[in-house]
């Protein structure tokens, strides 16, 4: 009898087993269903929508976090809107500029250029404005990769290649963002005095910088669209920084959340940024006659500054800071020694 | 990539060593014409001070030179810190050259050298070619040894993860480009600047001129 009891019970626990290799076999028709005792557990963790905060013996942030479902909704966004309306954004403004450039063409000052010069950019400016150009390119350039390069460049290149990129790209990034901000902080103090709104502004802006109707779009030293891509520049870009320092360092006490919405900031504000920059680069390069000289050598053309900075130039020309053509190809090294002051001193009064 | 690792490499350390030596011999040991001139001051007093006095500016050009001078430091301290306390660096003069080694950095440290570097090279050299003077003056070669430090710098930087062996390849054929072109260019200051300084003090002690 106790024989049979230990038999009976052997069998009962071995039933299961038997019953579910039968139906993996299809050989039984009946399908049993073996509930894993963990399944609702499991169910009930991932179907709250925020991360529940429990107790672990790890110490350390988001440690007590089993599951957080923000990640997921993080990754969503990122693969599927971050990365397609950045794309559209930035193909989009570059259409746009392409149009606009195809249509108006290259904006060419009244009567041509005179060859008669003004001093406008220091060293120091110029040196601090191309630190930073050529800091925020390289940011861009890297920033762009890691953001678009799964969707983007692994089908071009392969994944053993872009592995490689995406690595230097990153290492790259992170060591070059510092030194972003401390350009940027440095062009905030060298530039923040001229960059200050004033009145006559607006009616450049309604005038759309000169581009709407005829009459002239009055401007000082930097006019309204030079201010506003400045406070652009330093804002975003401040966002931009403060969001790469709390990625960068994340063993500050930030949780997932605050690095997963540091992430999309980031990103978004720097997909904006280098979308207005192309508007930037386009008017200073193609876009109009005359600017990059300034940015370049210091010096622009007397006609370029009237028709841009009108209220600056009538300054350069009551204090006697126009060079002509022959003194600024002196200056340049193109002839013999210079006859006029050196370009530190002739631009510090016309400045102001 | 075997090639980069060994014929280049020796190609290029021979290169550096045989060029560095044939430019500093004459200028040490070569012959110079006598100075008959009677002694006002001491020659070697007047080469120590002039070594050390040339690393601050003159109080009547300090705030002329300011950017290079705040940038020269930057880039040529970074660069120092980088180059010889950088773990990988002192890892490698251990084993390949030296059998010895001492405290690398710590990586935070490594990133801050290096930031203060890239930077400093960066508004070095956009001096270089904004000023109308620094401009007349640069030739070609000063440009492509500021890019190639820079490059230098740039490819041992992206390296930094140490995962990749084509990165630590292409950091290493760079740094070749560069000891290559090292002995041929301005970037023999290096190892110019001590004697110069010390011939022109010398010069200036002689003939009791305060510089």
């Amino acid at each position: 009898m106790k024989f049979v009891s230990v038999l009976m019970v052997l069998l009962f626990m071995s039933m299961p087993l038997t019953l579910s290799a039968a139906t993996d076999e299809g050989i039984g028709e009946r399908a049993v269903i073996v509930a894993n005792p963990g399944t609702d557990l499991w169910r009930q963790v991932r179907q709250r929508d925020m991360a529940i905060e429990g107790t672990s013996q790890v110490k350390g942030v988001d440690s007590g976090i089993l599951i957080n479902p923000q990640a997921d909704r993080w990754t969503r966004f990122r693969v599927s809107k971050l990365v397609e309306y950045g794309q559209i954004v930035l193909v989009g403004v570059a259409a746009l500029i392409l149009l606009f450039y195809a249509v108006r063409g290259k904006i060419r000052i009244e009567g041509g250029l005179s060859g008669k010069m003004v001093f406008r950019f220091s060293d120091y400016e110029r040196v601090l404005h191309w630190v930073l150009a050529i800091v925020f390119i390289f940011l861009a350039v890297t920033g762009l990769t890691l953001l678009f390069g799964r969707t983007l460049l692994i089908p071009v290149l392969g994944h053993d290649i872009f592995s490689v990129l995406a690595s230097s790209s990153k290492e790259g990034h992170n060591l070059f963002g510092p030194i972003f901000l401390v350009s940027l902080l440095l062009m905030l103090f060298s530039f923040v005095k001229r960059n200050i709104y004033a009145r006559g502004d607006m009616t450049w802006l309604l005038k759309g910088g000169g581009m709407i109707g005829k009459s002239h779009a009055s401007g000082g030293f930097f006019n309204m669209g030079e201010k506003t891509w400045y406070w652009i520049v330093i804002l975003i870009g401040l966002v931009i920084s403060a969001s790469g320092l709390i990625l960068v360092s994340p063993n500050f006490g930030q949780g997932r959340l605050i690095m997963e919405l540091s992430q999309v900031v980031h990103a978004s504000t720097a997909i904006l940024l280098i979308a207005v920059s192309f508007g930037h680069i386009y008017l200073a390069t193609a876009g109009t006659e005359g600017t990059k000289e300034g940015m370049n050598t210091g010096y622009v053309d007397i006609k370029w500054a009237e028709a841009h900075h009108d209220r600056w130039a009538k300054q350069c020309h009551e204090n006697g800071k126009v060079i002509s053509a022959e003194d600024y190809a002196r200056l340049q090294g193109k002839t013999g020694p210079a006859s006029v002051t050196s370009s530190s001193s002739a631009g510090d009064g016309a400045r102001s | 990539m075997e090639f980069i690792d060994g014929p280049l490499w020796y190609f290029s350390l021979t290169v550096f060593t045989i060029g560095v030596i044939w430019r500093l011999v004459p200028l040490i040991f070569g012959k110079r014409t006598t100075d008959l001139s009677v002694a006002r001051g001491s020659a070697a007093s007047g080469a120590v001070k002039t070594v050390f006095s040339r690393f601050i500016p003159h109080k009547g050009m300090a705030s002329q030179v300011s950017l290079q001078i705040i940038a020269g430091y930057m880039f040529h301290l970074g660069l120092f810190a980088v180059l010889f306390f950088a773990a990988p660096h002192v890892r490698f003069l251990d084993e390949h050259f030296l059998g010895f080694s001492w405290t690398p950095m710590p990586h935070w440290a490594f990133i801050v050298a290096s930031q203060f570097a890239f930077l400093g090279l960066l508004m070095l050299w956009l001096h270089r070619v904004s000023n109308l003077v620094t401009r007349l003056i640069s030739t070609t070669g000063d440009h492509v040894g500021s890019i190639l430090t820079f490059v230098v710098m740039l490819t041992g930087c992206l390296a930094l993860l140490e995962s990749f062996e084509e990165l630590r390849l292409l950091h290493r054929f760079s740094v070749e480009l560069f000891l290559i072109y090292f002995p041929f260019s301005r970037l023999m200051h290096t190892f110019t600047f001590i004697p110069s300084r010390a011939f022109t003090g010398a010069w200036f002690g002689r003939r009791g001129i305060n510089s």
